[in-house]
This record gives C-alpha cells, sequence and structure tokens, in this order.
C-alpha cells in the first residue's frame, strides 16, 4: 500500500491515534466546586492539551475506604487521588499507596531541586502535597475597636473586648489556646501529647468561652462577623478572600496561622501507575501551581510558585514568606490518632456552661 | 461526556485524512498542505469543544481565562478539601425531630432534725415525681406541656401553643409561667424559696403572654383570666394559686402582668439583668360576690459574673379581699400540692442568693452548682413572725443523671413544724437535709 510506503505521514496517523484510540485516560479523583475547578484550569485541562491522555475527574467526599477496597481487590479504578494529609498518612501506613520518587519531580524553573522548593512536609513517601490552607483568625478592622496583633490578643477579652468566634472542634483550637499559654509553636503537639497538656489547653479556652459563639462551616463563621455577632473569629482563610471581594472589609491575622495540606497519592495495584505519576508531576509543576492559584486563594507547595504570583496576591497566601513566620503545620498524623478522643471530650466540655445555668431541672 | 465527543470528532478527522488521495511525487507539498489542514481542523476542533464546553457545565480551556487573580465569583466559593470535609460532617449532623418527648423520674430522700420518726429511721426516701414533657417548634408555631405524677396528685404543670413573629417576639396561649422576678425561678435548690410558696415565682396560671426582646432590654406582657385549673377550689395545683377554702372564698381573676429587664454587658461573660415587674388582679369573693384587689410589684437584680450568679429581689404585695363580716381581712388562703395554707394579706419579699460554678477538667460530673439561698417574707398584718428559708447546697449533672444535695434552714416557715407564712410565732431554726436524685430524658 502506497500509504505504508509514507514513514512521515504514518508517524502523524500514529500521533493522532494513540488519543483517539482512549488507550490513555486517567481516572484523578478529587473534591468538587471551586477546587476542582481550579484545578481543571490550572493544570488538568493543559495536562489533557500537553499529553493528549483525556483525564477523567470524579467527586469524593474523602476517607480512605473506597480506596482501601480498591486496592484489596486489585480493582482499582482511581488513578490518583486528592486527599487530606491525615488520611494520606493513615492510606501509606496501610499500605494502599506508591511510594513517590522524589528526585523525579521536575525542577523550579531557575534550577531550584524539586526537594529544595517544596515546603517542608509537603513531600510525603506516598504523596505530593499540592495547595495549603490555613485557619487564621479574621476580624472587620472597620468595626474592631483595636485590630489583634498577635493570637494572645484573641484569647484577652478584657484588652480585645467583643465576643469571638471559634469552630465547633478541637482542631486549631487546642493548638492556639496553648500558644496563647506560652507554649512554643514547635512544642505544642508534643505539650498535647500530655493529659496535663490537654487539660491546660481546656483551661485557657475556659477563659474565653462564655464570650465564644461557636461555628461549624466556614459559611457561619463570615456570617459572624458580617453581622458583628463576633469581633474576631477563627475561619478558613479562603472564605475571608471570598467575603473582602463582596466588598467585605475583613482582615487577617496571620500569626500562628495553623495549616493543613490536600496531597496527591496513587492507590497500589492501579494499571497506569506511571502514567499518574506522570500526572502528579505535572500537576506540581511551578507552572501549575501557579496557574491554579490564579483561582484559589490557597497557598501553593513551591516556592517557586508563589514568585509566579503578583506580590500583592502573594502576601495574602498561607505559604507567602512573611505569613509563615510563626505559621503552625497542623500535625495530620497527630489529630488522626487523636481526633475522635478530644472531639468527645470537647464537645462534653463545650455543653458544660461556664455561667451558672439560668434554668435548671425542676 | 466531552471527551467523549472529543475522541469522536478525532476519529472523524482521521477518517478523512485516511481516505484522501496522495500524489507521491509531491509528498513534502503534500504534507504540508495536510499540516495546513490539520491545524485549521485543530481550530475548527477547538470551535466545537468550546461550544460543547458551553453545554457542558465542565470549564472550558485556558485561552479563554483571563489572568484575572481569584476569579472566586465565576467559581463560587473557594473550598478546599479540608475545609469541604469539614463541611460534610457539619451538614450531616441530623435535624433534630421537631417535636422531642422528655421527662424525669425523681427520687427523694430526706431527714428532718425536728421530727422524732425521721430521726429514729435517719430519714427516709421514696417516690417524688414522675413527668412528661412534650416540646417542640414547627415553623413558627411552638408546643410546651408538662404533665406531673406524684405520690399526692397527678397535675399539669403547663401546657401552652405559642407563635413566633418574624421579629423573634412570641405570644403564648395556655397555661405557662407568669412573669414576675426573678426568672425562671428564684432560688438554685430542689427546695424552692419563700417567694414560690407564697405564689410570686414558678407560678403557671391560663392567660395569654406577650415576650419580646429588642438588644438588651426584654419585656413580658401578660393576661391571665383566672388560675390554671378553672376551678378556685382544686387544690392539687404545682404552684400555689388563691383558692376558695372554708371561709377563705377567693379567686384570683383578670390579672394583668409587665415585667421589663435590661441587661448590662449581655452576651458578654459578666451581665447584670435588672428588672422591674408588676402585677394587678381582681379577688372575686364567691360569698359577696365583691371584688377586692390584689397587687404586687418587684425589683430584681440577676447578675451572672464568670462562674458566679447573685440574685437579689425586693417584693411588695398586697391582697386586699372583699370578705363577708367575721372573716378575717390579714390573709388570703392559698392552695397547692393537695392541701391549703394561708398567707398573710400584705407582706414583703426578699431574695439573696449567690451560687458559684465549679470548674470541672475532665471529670464524671458535668455540672456541679454550690449555693445559698435566702428568703424571707416580711409581714405586714397579721403580726406574724417573719418567714425565712435559707438551703445551702450543691447540685450535681452527669450525664442524664442530676442532683441535688440541700441543707435547709427554716424559720416560722410553712412545712416546718408549726411555721405558717400567715402570723405564727415559731422561732426555732429547724432543719431538713434533702437529697433529690433525678433522671431526666
Amino acid at each position: 500500500m502506497s500509504i505504508l510506503r509514507r514513514p512521515t505521514l504514518l508517524f502523524l496517523i500514529v500521533l493522532l491515534l494513540v488519543p483517539a484510540a482512549a488507550a490513555d485516560r486517567l481516572t484523578v479523583v478529587s473534591w468538587g466546586g471551586a477546587y476542582v475547578k481550579s484545578q481543571m484550569l490550572g493544570f488538568i485541562l493543559p495536562f489533557e492539551e500537553e499529553t493528549g491522555i483525556a483525564v477523567d475527574v470524579l467527586e469524593y467526599t474523602g476517607g480512605i475506604d473506597d480506596v482501601r477496597s480498591q486496592v484489596r481487590a486489585w480493582n482499582v479504578r482511581w488513578d490518583v487521588v486528592d486527599m487530606e494529609l491525615f488520611d494520606a498518612h493513615r492510606a501509606c501506613r496501610e499500605n494502599l499507596l506508591v511510594p513517590f520518587d522524589h528526585d523525579t519531580l521536575p525542577p523550579a524553573p531557575d534550577g531550584t531541586p524539586a526537594r529544595e522548593d517544596f515546603l517542608e512536609g509537603s513531600l510525603l513517601r506516598c504523596g505530593i502535597g499540592n495547595v495549603v490552607a490555613a485557619t487564621v483568625v479574621a476580624y472587620d478592622h472597620e468595626r474592631i475597636e483595636r485590630a489583634p496583633e498577635r493570637i494572645e490578643d484573641f484569647f484577652d477579652v478584657q484588652g480585645f473586648p467583643g465576643r469571638r468566634g471559634l469552630r465547633r472542634s478541637p482542631k486549631v483550637n487546642l493548638e492556639w489556646a496553648l500558644i496563647a499559654d506560652g507554649v512554643p509553636r514547635e512544642d505544642v503537639y508534643q505539650v498535647l501529647d500530655t493529659e496535663e497538656g490537654v487539660d491546660r489547653a481546656f483551661r485557657v479556652l475556659n477563659r474565653i468561652k462564655p464570650w465564644v459563639d461557636w461555628w461549624r462551616s466556614g459559611e457561619e463563621a463570615v456570617r459572624l462577623l458580617e453581622t458583628g455577632r463576633v469581633s474576631m473569629t477563627s475561619v478558613f482563610n479562603g472564605r475571608v478572600f471570598d467575603a473582602v471581594q463582596r466588598g467585605e472589609t475583613f482582615s487577617i491575622l496571620w500569626d500562628h496561622q495553623v495549616w493543613f495540606m490536600d496531597v496527591w497519592v496513587i492507590p497500589r495495584n492501579g494499571r497506569r501507575q506511571e502514567l499518574a505519576a506522570e500526572f502528579v508531576r505535572f500537576a506540581t509543576t511551578t507552572d501549575s501551581l501557579a496557574r491554579q492559584m490564579r483561582y484559589i486563594p490557597y497557598g501553593p507547595v513551591r516556592r517557586s510558585s508563589l514568585e509566579q504570583i503578583d506580590p500583592e496576591i502573594r502576601r495574602q497566601l498561607p505559604t507567602a514568606e512573611e505569613n509563615m513566620v510563626t505559621a503552625i503545620e497542623g500535625d495530620a498524623e497527630w489529630w488522626a490518632a487523636n481526633l475522635d478522643r478530644l472531639t468527645e471530650r470537647f464537645e462534653r466540655w463545650l455543653e458544660r456552661p461556664v455561667m451558672v445555668p439560668r434554668d435548671r431541672p425542676n | 461526556m466531552a471527551s467523549g465527543r472529543r475522541c469522536g470528532l478525532g476519529m472523524a478527522v482521521l477518517a478523512l485524512l485516511l481516505v484522501a488521495p496522495f500524489p507521491a511525487e509531491a509528498e513534502a507539498d503534500e504534507i504540508a498542505r495536510l499540516q495546513q489542514q490539520l491545524e485549521a481542523l485543530q481550530q475548527r476542533l477547538e470551535i466545537l469543544e468550546r461550544r460543547l464546553a458551553a453545554q457542558d457545565s465542565r470549564p472550558v480551556r485556558t485561552p479563554e481565562l483571563t489572568e484575572t487573580p481569584f476569579e472566586t465569583e465565576l467559581l463560587g466559593e473557594a473550598v478546599t478539601g479540608a475545609e469541604r470535609l469539614e463541611e460534610a460532617r457539619a451538614t450531616a449532623v441530623p435535624e433534630p425531630s421537631p417535636i422531642r418527648i422528655g421527662g424525669a423520674l425523681r427520687f427523694n430522700h430526706f431527714f428532718r432534725e425536728d421530727v422524732r420518726d425521721s430521726r429514729t429511721r435517719r430519714g427516709d426516701s421514696g417516690f417524688d415525681l414522675f413527668r412528661l414533657n412534650v416540646d417542640g417548634e414547627i415553623r413558627d408555631i411552638i408546643l410546651s406541656a408538662e404533665y406531673r405524677f406524684t405520690p399526692d396528685m397527678d397535675v399539669i404543670r403547663s401546657g401552652w401553643l405559642g407563635y413566633r413573629f418574624a421579629d423573634d417576639s412570641v405570644v403564648k396561649v395556655g397555661i405557662h409561667r407568669a412573669p414576675f422576678g426573678l426568672l425562671p425561678f428564684a432560688s438554685h435548690n430542689y427546695w424552692d424559696g419563700v417567694p414560690f410558696y407564697a405564689g410570686f415565682s414558678d407560678n403557671h396560671d391560663l392567660g395569654i403572654a406577650y415576650e419580646r426582646s429588642d438588644g438588651a432590654w426584654e419585656t413580658r406582657l401578660a393576661f391571665y383570666k383566672n388560675e390554671e385549673l378553672g376551678s378556685a377550689g382544686t387544690l392539687a395545683r404545682y404552684a400555689p394559686d388563691v383558692v376558695r377554702q372554708g371561709d377563705q372564698q377567693n379567686e384570683e381573676i383578670n390579672r394583668f402582668n409587665a415585667r421589663v429587664a435590661y441587661t448590662l454587658g449581655q452576651d458578654t461573660g459578666c451581665e447584670h439583668e435588672f428588672g422591674l415587674s408588676g402585677q394587678r388582679a381582681d379577688l372575686l369573693n364567691a360569698t359577696t360576690n365583691g371584688r377586692g384587689s390584689h397587687w404586687a410589684a418587684a425589683g430584681h437584680l440577676d447578675s451572672r459574673c464568670g462562674r458566679w450568679n447573685l440574685q437579689l429581689q425586693g417584693a411588695r404585695y398586697v391582697y386586699d379581699p372583699d370578705n363577708p363580716p367575721g372573716v378575717s381581712n390579714d390573709s388570703v388562703r392559698l392552695g397547692a400540692f393537695g392541701t391549703s395554707f394561708d398567707l398573710a394579706a400584705k407582706g414583703k419579699l426578699a431574695v439573696v442568693n449567690l451560687a458559684y460554678n465549679f470548674e470541672l477538667s475532665d471529670s464524671w460530673f458535668d455540672q456541679v452548682v454550690c449555693y445559698n439561698n435566702y428568703s424571707r417574707l416580711i409581714k405586714d398584718v397579721g403580726g406574724g413572725r417573719d418567714s425565712e428559708l435559707n438551703t445551702v447546697g450543691c447540685s450535681v449533672g452527669a450525664g442524664p443523671l442530676y442532683a441535688y444535695l440541700d441543707l435547709i434552714f427554716a424559720r416560722n416557715m410553712l412545712f416546718f413544724g408549726e411555721g405558717s407564712l400567715a402570723g405564727g410565732d415559731d422561732d426555732r431554726w429547724r432543719s431538713r437535709f434533702n437529697i433529690n436524685l433525678g433522671y431526666y430524658w
């Protein structure tokens, strides 16, 4: 056949046939809403465009049960999963994930090796961090009498009058309580590891308990500030940006922000592990992360990505250098081991009023 | 789905390419031409993909994206995985049922030092109460009811329907607590204080009430047609009311109540509620068919600062009955708990309560409140000694269990020796140790 005598043309056809035959598809599992959209626009569509590999994006709600059952059945349908850090630790311990070779990650544009470019703690044995979200203190600078400058000010209701908003969870609250009681940030989890340490944190929370409104969702936290119900509240930093874009006059206290990150992981026993690794490498390049940050106000785990972001925007991200000075890295492993126990205690503590109750059993 | 359509379009392009004729002698030109075609087709593909993307919910490719940072308005609110999980957990909390059924089962153990049998037996124990409660709110309709079974009587304590207005104010119709003085109770203990036995605290009657809050101000207005059971001769009632018994044939009708309170430091850890209350009623005498009158006024302070609670109340009341000749106007007859007793027709009430809520670390107990409650009735007519109650004790809560441990001292007080709320001259302090243990659900 004449066609077979034309090698260049044949090569072109083969190139075109590869994606068209749908031999290379990748299933990426992530969260929903704005977050996955930022991923789509940041690197998933560019990945498809550059490699010709179609990416199917599925939504999930966290946990490791699905991954566990797929891996154990050798029927892995999820090639790459965007996991919460403490789930990634658990899954890695259970040997459900493929170890990642960090040396295969591309360096920063200036040649800085990936190991130096990524934030400390974001390169896991079984995963690669992607974005950082932080819990911070926010306040309305138009309304507040005296703006807080340190996390200790949040716990000082005499010097900084007004009600406070806190998330109905022991996470972050216990860390901040210890910081306010003089514990250095690097010792927080060590202190919390003892019963005395936990008691100490609860004692500090006791001091402000009568002034606290407890919120469950980020939306509630913002509402507390919007309505002037509280003078300061803990809140996820992304929510503050949303509110500011709507015209609210909110400011963030970055002191002792507590940050957590999401992690890309590859389940074991999958059939497209190499392709999955290629995706993760692409998704965590300097350009990909910087591109994603245009659409979501969270911090990239690569320092070089930050450099590509407008300085005005950069200083509003959790991973900006000046915001990281006193930052606490939420210890995902510690919380994975202690969350249930402390949530039970926290809920019970919450039910105990500080004031003498107005009503009583009768 | 969009990617599937894209693959289909790719295959169509390939099919076009495969069936196209290629002259062997102009291979280079052909390839150039093909490349041009490919580029044109790729552009066409992009246009088609954008149209598909516009039809689907999937976002379009990057060429259409602007460089504007944080396009959160386009994207919706920014929520990371970590936060999404918390939100999912938060929304996973099931909505409570709009109607709640509750109740309590309680037992008492008491030791009366002034009663020989009690001393001999070193106290007595027994069933105190079984009660059922129904509470709920469906849309803006509120329902609340409580029925009590005790060894002496089965009685309704409260039962009302309410409506919540858009401004959060509430109107109640039915049997509910009269707004007077310290609310909801003028004590912290199980045995309660003198105002309760005089009918000026935790008193439930049948009527209509309106309650509203305006910032630190709270207003309660109420009108009660009569006592809650519609029968002033009935003694089996939760709290004392004027009853028709013996030569005393009065009953309270058409009572108006008003109570205004202002809270200083509201929603801080140190709140001080200052309040004024007043009530005015007719006293209908069944013998004379004449109408006497009744009024009462009170001022109170309810200060909750940190773990401390200080309650102060001063009240003045007057019953001016239209009794037939020969019946004393110095007292009115009250009835409750299946019995009746007299109250000085004019008097003053004083309350001084102090309580402290103990800080508990990770203990078995959820709450330990210790208190001293003092209350006194100063009788303006009849010449009797003042009636006094002083209770020192603690209330302890642990899960569904709640206990009151009270040491009660009383002088010239109803239910203690010969004590009376009208006249009486018992000058001895008598005591009673009372433990009330309840299971509440």
